[in-house]
């Protein structure tokens, strides 16, 4: 007891002493922390917090002669239009950030797109929609800093298609959701692109029991099936099934990653699946981040953590080499970074000029995994190309 | 596409479809025909038969026979212990069960998200493998599911034919006040109702975890099915709910397969609005 | 009683009746309540300019127009669980007029309001006719129906995805106070016309013909044509906050429009009290404002809110509205005195 009365004075003449005074910046956080999109909303959170604490580790932010401790207010939006809309307003209007990392789901990064343009905050958003990046405002205070499937999908089929020629014929299944919807055409049309004949077919979502449908697919002689923006959950069964159902060419996944939950769902049957991957953990950079993610948090790592410990970094080099807290000049000094590398996805590059009219798009690397053995196992990585 | 094999396939799948929709179309039917209180906590119930099938048999390893009795029992009890605090309120009040047991549903379906979390889980398999016969495919524990369901119907209707207590559950289904004056003890044959129907909901909550995936909100759609079933067959009516079950799994297997999944969705719910407005008491229902 | 059969019995008629569920005779009192409401409905924004809590009220607002709307039709004796699916066809009809045909905004608010009172007249008769427990099925079903609908229509929707990019209702009106007063003010409209339908001879015969079908039909009244005539309205009068409402957060989809955003509406209506209009506007503010305020344990709230409706349902059948009649019993018992 009276030892930690010591430790606890000298810590506070520590801090009273300090080089400076540290003042308080505050980061807002938009995801969904209810419902089932949950983890996702805990991934932004917990990546964040992990590039606070590398900030805080080195002495804090040191931005034009003040040091700054950031700090995280996260809120939940619900993964609605609505609570995003809510979300952004009470971190602007009542907490007064500055700057918001998240959402995550199209319909409330859609709605918070207006109002970050119209009262000037900066955004770092994920999202699938075009809409969020090609817009009336021209994204002019949000930018995406994870990878959409028009960034990767294109990349990864090119590739598959020099690796396997043979394949002929792809079925895509999906949900009838926004994410759904909006990824199904730009995968129809790449996969055309490299001479493949497709077959869709949409589900409601909620929909557990896919024999049917697979039935379905069986008699089309599909010889690729690929799981696209499947929720890890049914990615699992979508596959078990269709193996149970006699399918028994290629499965592989444009879209996810959702290899931790096809493993363990489908057992045995996994095996040779290839799929998209945002982290390879067995990256000498990736150790780092595993372990100062298990150092706070214990279970598995969600893949978009990474994701968002990388946007968070990214801002705050911003925020050092523009000197200020000025979103203006933070905006311009996010291009101006282009090179720095955090460490896990590449460096700084940004693009997606002739997608979005803008180039307001993060190109993070990616990889390509299969599972052998029941072990994911990286094969390539690949950086989306800037166009 | 019209081939035997496909068929054949499509009418096994049919079956597998039915078995769960039947096992939870029946409890729900009975806690109407009994009690009139229409059961929107009926999916929350399913959900913890789910999560006890998991922690016994996943996590504490008993064979799982045991399991997923212990699990269903468990789960009945539980619903035993709410009977004072929320069914009994709710007795012969159609209208207020509706809401009331829809809150009840809210409270346990998010305090289940607080204990267990968010994320799917699965159960792991009883049987890994897949039967040949012929030309058609059927993965072992499917077969397995079909075998439990088709037991646990037969003594329910067993129970309910040969047995005494069966018989006044029939009466009270038919006409409360006439059975109590007949000296049939309402309460007793409340709470075997209730725990019945409870435990069949458990018991298909486990199996559906088991064949598909855990979480706390997995409850919905069972319940959803088993509304449209019920209404289909006819709320109250026993055989009905059983007849309702077979003929929306065979119709989702049929229509799915051959002409995708958003035109079985709008056949079937057109269907079930058509019948509900030209005969609402469904296909065996009994006209109020 | 209406007031010419008092007047004929030689009853004194009370001079100010503005609704008829709790009573005559306290007009008065309810007129100066709702002075005070309106000012401080009007006020507020000015002493507290913050555009997070104007967010909120612009949103309590809206969804006031759907609870009091479905109050309607609750008060004729039914339970609507498709009434957020007329909310979203009055969304997307009066977005499609504005963005598509290039109406002006006031033409695409009338065509949403419009569009859902058009498919509920088509509708209406046939499922008006059955009872209680079918009419919140067929609904049901009907809600999922349209939602899917949304969903495949992509073309002209925007399928799952929605609608982006909607411009404000008016220049004038893109300011946080701006939207505030514009949405309270055609809110105020709304609720004020279901406040004249409800104190009037039409409101007597929902009643009636809510408790006694048959004998309210021995009496004259039509009731299928009455049944059919309300839920027109109640529709159409969702369909204005679907267009407001697409306005205000210029990005609709149809997870807004679904099952569970209907079953709120009948919520806020069960949780406020079921047969006085001031129960769905009370039902709506605690369902709106309590979560924004009480962030941070989103599950324990529902948790709450699920163990509430079943109080409610089971002690309290009239909502909460009838917990100031209830404590008035209650003292007035304790006094020992009769009202």
């Amino acid at each position: 007891m009276f030892g930690r009365l010591v430790v606890a004075a000298l810590v506070a003449l520590g801090l009273a002493s300090g080089a400076s005074a540290q003042e308080e910046l505050k980061i807002g956080g938009i995801g969904s922390l209810s419902g089932g999109g949950t983890a996702w909303g805990l991934a932004l959170q917990r990546g964040i917090e992990l590039a606070i604490d590398d900030v805080n580790k080195a002495g804090g932010l040191k931005i034009g002669g003040k040091v700054y401790r950031p700090r995280l207010v996260m809120v939940d939006d619900q993964y609605s239009a609505t609570g995003g809309r809510t979300a952004a307003q009470r971190l602007i209007s009542v907490e007064n950030v500055k700057f918001i990392i998240g959402p995550i789901g199209s319909p409330s990064v859609l709605a918070v797109v207006p109002i970050m343009n119209q009262a000037k905050v900066l955004l770092l958003s994920d999202g699938f929609a075009v809409s969020i990046l090609k817009n009336e405002f021209n994204s002019a205070y949000n930018y995406r800093v994870m990878n959409s499937n028009v960034e990767f999908g294109p990349a990864m089929i090119k590739w598959l298609h020099q690796k396997r020629p043979d394949l002929k014929k792809v079925a895509l299944i999906a949900p009838n959701d926004a994410v759904g919807q909006a990824v199904v055409p730009t995968l129809v049309t790449a996969y055309k692109a490299n001479g493949f004949e497709v077959w869709t077919e949409f589900y409601e979502r909620g929909t557990k029991e896919f024999t049917p449908l697979l039935t379905r697919m069986l008699a089309q002689n599909i010889d690729l099936f690929d799981l696209n923006s499947n929720a890890p959950g049914e990615a699992g069964l979508l596959l078990k099934q269709a193996r149970e159902v006699g399918y028994k060419n290629m499965i592989w996944q444009v879209g996810g990653p959702s290899v931790d939950e096809i493993i363990a769902i489908g057992g045995p049957l996994a095996e040779g699946f290839i799929s998209y991957d945002v982290f390879d953990f067995n990256d000498p950079h990736a150790k780092a981040f595993v372990s100062a993610y298990h150092a706070r948090w214990s279970g598995i790592i969600n893949a978009q953590a990474p994701g968002w410990y990388n946007g968070a970094k990214i801002l705050f080099k911003a925020m050092e080499t523009a000197g200020t807290l000025d979103v203006e000049k933070v905006r311009e000094a996010l291009k101006t970074i282009e090179g720095y590398d955090p460490g896990i996805f590449g460096p700084v590059a940004w693009g997606g000029k002739s997608d979005y009219d803008v180039e307001h798009q993060l190109l993070a690397n990616f990889w390509i995994t299969e599972v052998k053995n029941g072990k994911a196992n990286a094969l390539t990585v690949i950086t989306p190309e800037k166009h | 596409m019209f081939t035997s094999a496909i068929l054949a396939q499509v009418i096994l799948n049919g079956v597998c479809l039915s078995a769960i929709y039947v096992l939870v179309a029946l409890g729900f039917t009975l806690l109407f025909g009994i009690m009139k209180i229409v059961n929107f906590a009926h999916g929350a119930f399913a959900m913890l038969g789910g999560y006890a099938l998991y922690y016994l048999y996943a996590e504490f390893r008993l064979p799982y026979p045991a399991a997923i009795l212990l699990a269903s029992v468990g789960v009945a009890a539980c619903a035993l212990v709410l009977e004072p605090l929320v069914f009994r309120w709710f007795y012969q009040k159609m209208f207020q069960s509706m809401i009331g047991l829809l809150g009840l549903n809210m409270a346990i379906v998010f305090t289940g998200v607080i204990v267990f979390d968010v994320y799917e889980r699965s159960i792991p398999p009883v049987f890994s493998g897949v039967v040949r016969l012929g030309p058609l495919i059927a993965p072992t524990d499917r077969l397995l599911i079909v075998g439990i369901a088709a037991a646990v119907l037969a003594a329910f209707w067993a129970f309910m034919t040969r047995t005494r207590y069966g018989l006044a559950m029939r009466a009270a289904a038919q006409d409360v006040e006439t059975a109590e004056t007949q000296g049939i003890d309402t309460r007793v044959i409340y709470l075997l109702a209730l725990f019945i129907s409870i435990f069949m909901a458990a018991l298909a909550g486990g199996i559906y975890a088991q064949t598909y995936a855990l979480s706390p909100f997995m409850g919905d759609r069972p319940l959803m099915v088993a509304f449209i079933v019920v209404i289909l067959g006819g709320m109250g009516s026993i055989p009905g709910a059983a007849l309702g079950g077979i003929l929306f799994g065979f119709a989702e297997s049929f229509l799915s397969t051959f002409y995708g999944s958003a035109v079985s969705s709008f056949v079937s719910f057109g269907v079930v609005i058509a019948l509900l407005i030209v005969r609402p008491w469904g296909l065996l229902g009994t006209p109020e | 009683m209406t007031a010419s059969i008092m007047r004929k019995m030689d009853i004194p008629v009370p001079k100010v009746a503005l609704s008829s569920a709790t009573g005559e005779g306290r007009g008065g009192w309810r007129l100066s309540a709702l002075l005070v409401l309106a000012v401080f409905l009007v006020g507020w924004p000015l002493l507290l300019p913050n555009p997070f809590f104007l967010t909120v009220g612009t949103l309590i607002a809206l969804n006031a127009i759907g609870a009091a709307s479905l109050h309607l039709i609750i008060r004729t004796g039914h339970i609507s669980l498709a009434h957020a699916a007329f909310v979203g066809v009055g969304a997307y009809a009066c977005v499609l007029s504005v963005m598509t045909l290039g109406l002006p905004y006031w033409v695409g608010l009338l065509m949403g309001a419009g569009a859902s009172g058009s498919l509920a007249l088509i509708i209406g008769p046939i499922v008006l006719r059955l009872t209680g427990k079918y009419f919140v099925l067929v609904t049901f079903l009907l809600g999922e129906i349209i939602r899917m609908v949304f969903v495949e229509w992509v073309p002209v929707t925007g399928g799952s995805n929605g609608i982006f990019g909607i411009p404000t209702a008016h220049p004038i009106v893109s300011t946080p106070h701006g939207q505030y007063y514009f949405v309270l003010a055609i809110a105020a409209l709304c609720i004020g016309l279901c406040a004249c339908i409800l104190s009037s001879q039409i409101g007597r015969a929902m009643d009636a013909m809510r408790e006694a079908e048959q004998v309210a039909e021995c009496a004259g009244v039509p009731v299928i044509r009455l049944k059919v005539t309300i839920f027109v309205l109640a529709c159409g009068l969702a369909g204005v906050q679907g267009g407001l409402l697409a306005h205000f957060l210029r990005y609709i989809d149809p997870t807004a429009f679904g099952w569970v955003e209907s079953l709120n509406l009948v919520v806020m209506n069960v949780i406020g009290g079921m047969f006085h209009l001031a129960g769905p506007l009370i039902g709506t503010v605690f369902l709106v404002a309590f979560p924004e305020f009480l962030r941070g344990y989103v599950e324990l709230q529902r948790v709450i809110f699920g163990i509430s409706i079943i109080v409610v349902m089971a002690a309290l059948p009239g909502g909460m509205v009838e917990i100031g009649a209830r404590t008035r019993d209650i003292i007035a018992g304790a006094r020992g005195r009769k009202r």
